[in-house]
């Protein structure tokens, strides 16, 4: 290699690009699968829900161009925008659920011991049932005559007679977060688990000398140390609750009085029930716009100057 | 000048008393019935090769575990059943367990912080600690831009800001290297004589017990060997443990047998002290001396052989490897003295310098 370049003292810049373009095609070379994988799945659809959401597209029938008019209708359209603040209430509820239980659960499953893994696994196992499969338990269980909540509420006398928790809002709603956190509590305590664990025990042995009561070395210790993986945590159970559908669909049909009806439900409803395609495609990029934005300001979270090393 | 006036203000002799403390992990007992008295201001350390329980025991004395039997007293107080932070101590660990979310500053007011004490004083301790130990140019650094003895300093600094009874070391230098520990065990036995706070240091390296104690205690599985200055220990040895584990080189020992005039050794007869609880002629025991105290014995007088195996120049010392007898032996000669390898030297020993052990490894004194 050296000799080369000795041969040729006076003209070395070109062999270099040369090298250095070689290169760049050899790597080129290696990203090819996954970036042929990101356009086919993914940029070619964006487009072409892009393209879709300026026409009106019928799902049989020739679609015709209509500019913006998709966008500037859904300005204007409630139920969109309900569902949209619906999906937001959904979601601040959610995250601080989730959390909040995941947090308590990866704290007692930290340790050591045989139990504890044992409790680790039961408090996992709802994770690797699917959504659609838990719903369809939940649709069960909150069942009014044939379930198990009603007919057992009344049984030791909680209510007088049957209760469909299904049929009012609130606790429809209440249930369907006590579902998904019973559903994915575990996965998040997995998250947080791996942070606790890697704080090493002398730490909290210092602040345990230092006089830090358990509260004061959960916020002054534990939580600035577990941040990496509470803001990952963080990120994924905002951008999946931000595209909840299926316990929604499953559970309660948007229902009672489409009150619960989300983001996404939205868009499935007007795209595939009533198949205004354009009208759902542009619906489908605002979400995107919106999850955007907010992956943006989560990254910029994950990213601060936090910690160093 | 005012440096001095608060470190007079910090400055405490506060006593410990351990009383038959045993500690189990389930049915492994690794503390058993552990009396010690420890004197306000003494600079103690303890002792023992690993898992011998010693660092079990200063976190037993901290509270980080809890006793299976037995009281600890600080200060007179008895504090087995009190939090770690309500019994006057504070810890310096292996690691340093500096919180590397937080600045150097941040790390050593944090004791004083959480309780609730204000920022001002806060700043002003964190100032003074900072003074005793030249780190007032790191106070917005992070433990990880500072180097391990910087981290150590930091640690102690969070130590002296909690104004502590005791200070308690767990193997503090057992991460630095070897010309960094020098230099900090030197800081250390400086910060003793400054502050004059009861000190509690574990140790594997009895060169580092040696040099800073005022007291050493030797452990071994779970039990006191010995309690005694460095001098103590050095001199008189109270089993073949303890004369084996202080001193460097070791002590060799050799078999012998007890006669009228002395204790044979290698079919030479070697004098001893007076000795109380004699055992009788013919007796096999144990006989122990340090390397230095070997010395070449004057022509023509019965002296013992030692076969050189081979040699080492260490510049101040030479040490001779090789055997009396069957036992390998180690011998602190002059540079002049060190010879070839198979060649034999007559070595002699004076009888102060000689300890006997019995068959169960006890002093016979």
């Amino acid at each position: 290699m050296t000799d080369g370049l000795m041969a040729v003292p006076e003209t070395p810049m070109p062999t270099r690009r040369r090298r250095r373009r070689h290169s760049q095609w050899n790597g080129l070379l290696f990203v090819l699968p996954s970036l042929l994988l990101v356009t086919i799945f993914f940029i070619v659809p964006l487009g072409m829900a892009a393209w879709m959401s300026l026409h009106k597209w019928p799902l049989m029938g020739v679609p015709r161009w209509v500019g913006f008019d998709n966008y500037e209708r859904l300005l204007t359209d409630k139920s969109f925008w309900s569902s949209l603040w619906f999906t937001i209430e959904y979601t601040v509820v959610i995250t601080i659920g989730l959390l909040g239980v995941a947090m308590a659960l990866a704290l007692i499953v930290q340790g050591q011991g045989k139990a504890i893994s044992a409790y680790r696994t039961i408090y996992f196992l709802p994770v690797v049932t699917g959504f659609a499969s838990a719903a369809l338990l939940w649709v069960w269980l909150s069942n009014v005559d044939t379930g198990l909540f009603s007919p057992l509420a009344q049984d030791i006398g909680l209510t007088e007679g049957r209760v469909n928790i299904l049929a009012n809002f609130t606790p429809a709603f209440w249930s369907v977060i006590f579902m998904v956190i019973w559903k994915m509590a575990g996965f998040y305590m997995v998250i947080l688990m791996s942070g606790l664990q890697s704080i090493p025990t002398d730490y909290i042995e210092a602040a345990r000398i230092d006089g830090a009561k358990w509260s004061q070395r959960f916020r002054f210790i534990i939580m600035p140390l577990i941040r990496k993986p509470f803001a990952l945590a963080l990120i994924l159970c905002i951008s999946g609750s931000m595209l909840a559908f299926d316990q929604f669909y499953i559970i309660l049909s948007g229902g009672p009085r489409n009150q619960t009806v989300t983001a996404v439900y939205k868009i499935f409803n007007e795209s595939f029930i009533s198949f205004r395609l354009g009208y759902g495609a542009a619906l489908s990029m605002v979400l995107l716009v919106i999850l955007l934005a907010l992956s943006v300001i989560q990254l910029t979270f994950l990213s601060d100057k936090g910690p160093k090393k | 000048m005012n440096e001095q006036v608060n470190l007079q203000r910090i400055q405490r002799q506060a006593g410990l008393c351990l009383r038959r403390v045993s500690k189990s992990f389930g049915s492994v007992e690794v503390i058993r019935d552990v009396d010690l008295d420890i004197e306000g201001g003494e600079f103690v350390v303890f002792v023992g090769p690993s898992g011998c329980g010693k660092s079990t025991l200063l976190r037993l004395i901290a509270g980080l575990e809890e006793v299976t039997s037995g009281d600890v007293l600080i200060a007179g107080k008895d504090v087995t059943e009190e939090d770690p932070s309500d019994r006057g101590i504070a810890m310096v660990f292996q690691t340093y367990a500096l919180y590397p979310h937080m600045t150097v500053a941040q790390n050593m007011g944090f004791g004083l912080k959480v309780a609730g004490r204000s920022k001002t004083e806060v700043e002003e301790k964190v100032g003074q600690a900072a003074d005793v130990l030249q780190l007032n140019d790191y106070l917005d650094r992070r433990p990880g831009q500072l180097s391990g003895g910087q981290r150590q300093r930091v640690a102690i600094g969070r130590a002296i800001v909690r104004d502590p009874d005791v200070f308690l070391f767990d193997e503090p230098l057992s991460n630095l290297d070897a010309e960094l520990r020098v230099d900090m065990r030197i800081e250390i036995a400086r910060l003793h004589q400054k502050l004059g706070n009861t000190m509690i240091y574990v140790t594997h390296d009895q060169t580092e017990a040696m040099t800073l104690a005022d007291k050493i205690v030797v452990l071994r599985a779970g039990r006191i060997e010995q309690v005694g200055s460095p001098s103590t220990l050095y001199d008189d040895p109270d089993n073949m443990f303890v004369g084996g584990f202080i001193g460097s080189p070791k002590m060799n020992f050799m078999d012998g047998v007890m006669r009228q005039n002395g204790v044979e050794v290698a079919g030479v007869i070697l004098q001893t002290r007076p000795i109380t609880n004699r055992p009788a002629d013919g007796t096999p025991v144990h006989v122990g001396i340090r390397p230095e105290h070997w010395r070449l014995a004057e022509e023509g007088k019965t002296a013992v052989p030692f076969k050189v195996g081979f040699s080492e120049f260490l510049g101040g010392a030479s040490y001779l490897y090789g055997t009396i007898g069957e036992k390998s032996c180690t011998v602190n000669v002059e540079r002049e003295a060190i010879s070839e390898r198979g060649s034999v030297l007559n070595l002699m020993a004076d009888a102060d310098h000689i300890c006997l052990f019995d068959q169960n490894e006890r002093r016979i004194r």
